[in-house]
């Protein structure tokens, strides 16, 4: 999606934009309900449990993130992370939930699922990849979640997996890549995800047969969801900004990662000083060649499974002339060498 | 916690002031040695061991309901602790040669205290049988509370992964079958969505309940996860086993269960599958076990869930 507003202003971890009451919500039901203390939940966020019972409170990815990081420390169940991205989605979030809600099929949901993502899912930035055969989805960090993101990885594909199988009444034979190493509680993958499950994998993707697509959902409504979709676009408009610097700056590298790219240059094109952009990164635990390495393993597995590019063809793409580099390269990116990813890529 | 406590607070009371009373006794009736004749390593093993005894009450009273076995316990404890106290007070407090009742304050209560823990000790072991019944088809051979799911509650993945290791090495010394059955509920996150974590958490003890009853002394029940539970069939062959997962399927659907809030009955039912082990080792197993499942789920008509 083209991104008209991008010089002037970005979601950022500090930037008050998320309801209370909306996920925030569903994970303090889960908590107290389990017993965590409501003090001990909200600890280090700044907020009280009577400013959320108010319904206008907003908060932002930090405070939000914090208060997963202490459910994290005061429910140590393996579970926490896929019942709350159960409950997360389609989720009770006016308008946009609406539009979710009555789909007509998986490609409106998930492209609605973009469009209104900052109301959504705030935490991560959803990235949806149709190519010939499947269809492809994968995360970006928008705030730098650091510790929480596995957590929030688990949540996230729990959410899209529920979400689909409640709306389409089946279970999707969705593909799971992640990019942590096996867990003991693979369990709960098991019983929450599905038994397609593919640990140490260069990036945090679902993948499903794109003949999946266009079944239609019984339950839909396709006017209602128009509307509701519309609507989820205006409050969308009414934040403060639309897309989070992370993700802004991660577009713009994928967009230019053909062209030599440096801090300068891209803090130029963002309107603001290199140290201001460093800076800025900092703040959100992350630097700019880590961008820049994240956006690059991201089109190099694009290449790689959507147009079944070798090694070669893509070190050319994204103009390594030398091959020894690209190795250690791809290595940094995805934490595999050319031919192990060749292997990884063949055992589809 | 607090509140295990509160329960005892009359049996605290007493004891504080009992040995209250002691060191008052021994103050009126004699005086404060000189600091120069402390004997340190008397004072030290004495009062040391009188301030453990202290702390065992403290966790005794605070993780047990009152009751008989409870009191016995504690009076037993009560007396060691009080006799003690009265050794270490009788460091510091000179009394005359004329008082003889000293000597009955720190050894008379000693051998009663010890007759009453014993007492104690012995009913607390016929309590534990009692109580090791109503754990049955919940845990074998060893306990592990931090391996126990907090909400059912059954052993988790960790414990039965434990267990499985031990009953199939049995089985391999003994020569026997060993057989397992998932259970996984259909339709399960559609409870949670439509009436909330906390029906769905009681629908899960409900479910443990009614499975626990349809269950042989030697079955081991677990939760691996969500609402997903496995049970170990010791010395059981597969046809037996299948026998057992059908039976646990009808039990599932024909349990009326009503929602708490409205009290509307849930139609629920379960996909169950029944394997023998092979040679092969916990995890190989519980993966096998899993795929088979998943063949169950994909053949459901509902296949929602």
């Amino acid at each position: 999606m083209v991104r008209t507003e991008r010089s002037d202003r970005w979601l950022e971890c500090t930037t008050r934009f998320i309801p209370a009451h909306y996920q925030p919500a569903s994970l303090i039901d889960l908590a107290l309900g389990r017993g965590v203390n409501a003090h001990r939940l909200l600890q280090g966020t700044g907020l009280f449990h009577e400013d959320i019972l108010t319904g206008n409170r907003l908060i932002s990815p930090q405070q939000f993130l914090r208060m997963i990081e202490n459910l994290q420390q005061q429910l140590q169940a393996d579970d926490t992370s896929f019942l709350l991205g159960q409950q997360w989605l389609p989720g009770h979030y006016g308008a946009a939930s609406h539009a979710l809600s009555h789909a007509a099929d998986l490609q409106d949901a998930l492209e609605r699922l973009v469009r209104l993502q900052p109301l959504l899912w705030p935490l991560l930035r959803l990235r949806l990849r149709v190519d010939e055969r499947y269809i492809w989805l994968d995360w970006g960090d928008s705030f730098g979640a650091d510790d929480q993101s596995i957590f929030l990885v688990e949540a996230s594909m729990a959410a899209v997996t529920g979400m689909s199988q409640w709306l389409s009444g089946q279970r999707l034979p969705w593909t799971f890549h992640l990019a942590h190493a096996q867990p003991r509680h693979i369990e709960q993958y098991w019983v929450h995800l599905g038994e397609e499950l593919r640990f140490a994998s260069p990036l945090n993707q679902m993948c499903l047969p794109r003949s999946c697509l266009h079944h239609l959902w019984a339950s839909a409504s396709v006017t209602a969801g128009q509307v509701a979709e519309q609507e989820g676009l205006k409050m969308l408009m009414a934040l403060p900004a639309t897309c989070s610097l992370l993700d802004g700056l991660h577009d713009h590298l994928v967009a230019q990662v053909r062209q030599p790219l440096r801090l300068e240059g891209v803090a130029e094109t963002f309107g603001m000083s290199p140290a201001t952009l460093k800076r800025k990164l900092q703040k959100h635990g992350t630097g700019f060649q880590q961008q820049l390495d994240h956006a690059r393993a991201r089109v190099a597995m694009e290449l790689y499974q959507s147009r079944g590019y070798s090694s070669d063809e893509v070190a050319d793409y994204l103009n390594f002339n030398d091959r020894a580099n690209f190795r250690r390269s791809l290595r940094r990116w995805t934490g595999l060498l050319p031919s192990e990813l060749g292997n990884w890529l063949a055992r589809y | 916690m607090t509140s295990m406590l509160a329960m005892h607070r009359f049996k605290l009371t007493g004891l504080l002031m009992t040995a209250n009373t002691g060191l008052l006794l021994h103050l009126l009736a004699g005086e404060i040695k000189p600091v120069a004749d402390w004997d340190w390593l008397d004072i030290a093993g004495e009062g040391g061991s009188a301030l453990l005894l202290l702390t065992w009450l403290g966790l005794l009273l605070k993780s047990r309901p009152a009751g008989y076995v409870t009191n016995l316990l504690f009076m037993g404890l009560a007396c060691l602790f009080f006799s003690l106290f009265m050794d270490t007070v009788d460091e510091f407090v000179a009394l005359p040669d004329a008082v003889t009742w000293d000597g009955w304050l720190e050894s008379g209560p000693m051998p009663i205290g010890f007759i009453l823990m014993t007492l104690g000790i012995f009913h607390w072991h016929q309590e534990q049988l009692a109580i090791n019944e109503q754990m049955r088809n919940r845990e074998r051979v060893f306990r592990e509370h931090r391996q126990f799911d907090k909400l059912t509650p059954l052993g988790d993945a960790n414990y039965l992964r434990a267990q499985l290791q031990l009953t199939l090495a049995d089985a391999a010394a003994q020569q026997q079958p060993v057989s397992l059955i998932m259970l996984d509920m259909n339709a399960f996150s559609r409870v949670n969505r439509e009436y909330g974590y906390a029906e769905g958490d009681r629908l899960l003890q409900v479910l443990t309940q009614l499975m626990l009853l349809n269950l042989r002394t030697h079955d081991l029940l677990c939760r691996l996860a969500g609402d997903r539970f496995v049970i170990i069939l010791p010395h059981t062959g597969e046809r037996q086993a299948q026998i057992l997962a059908e039976e646990l399927e009808q039990a599932v659907r024909s349990l009326a269960y009503k929602s708490r809030a409205q009290g509307e009955r849930l139609e629920l039912s379960a996909s169950v599958v029944a394997l023998m082990a092979r040679d092969e080792d916990p995890a190989t197993l519980l993966e096998r076990m899993n795929i088979t499942m998943a063949r169950a789920k994909q053949n459901l008509t509902v296949r929602y869930g």
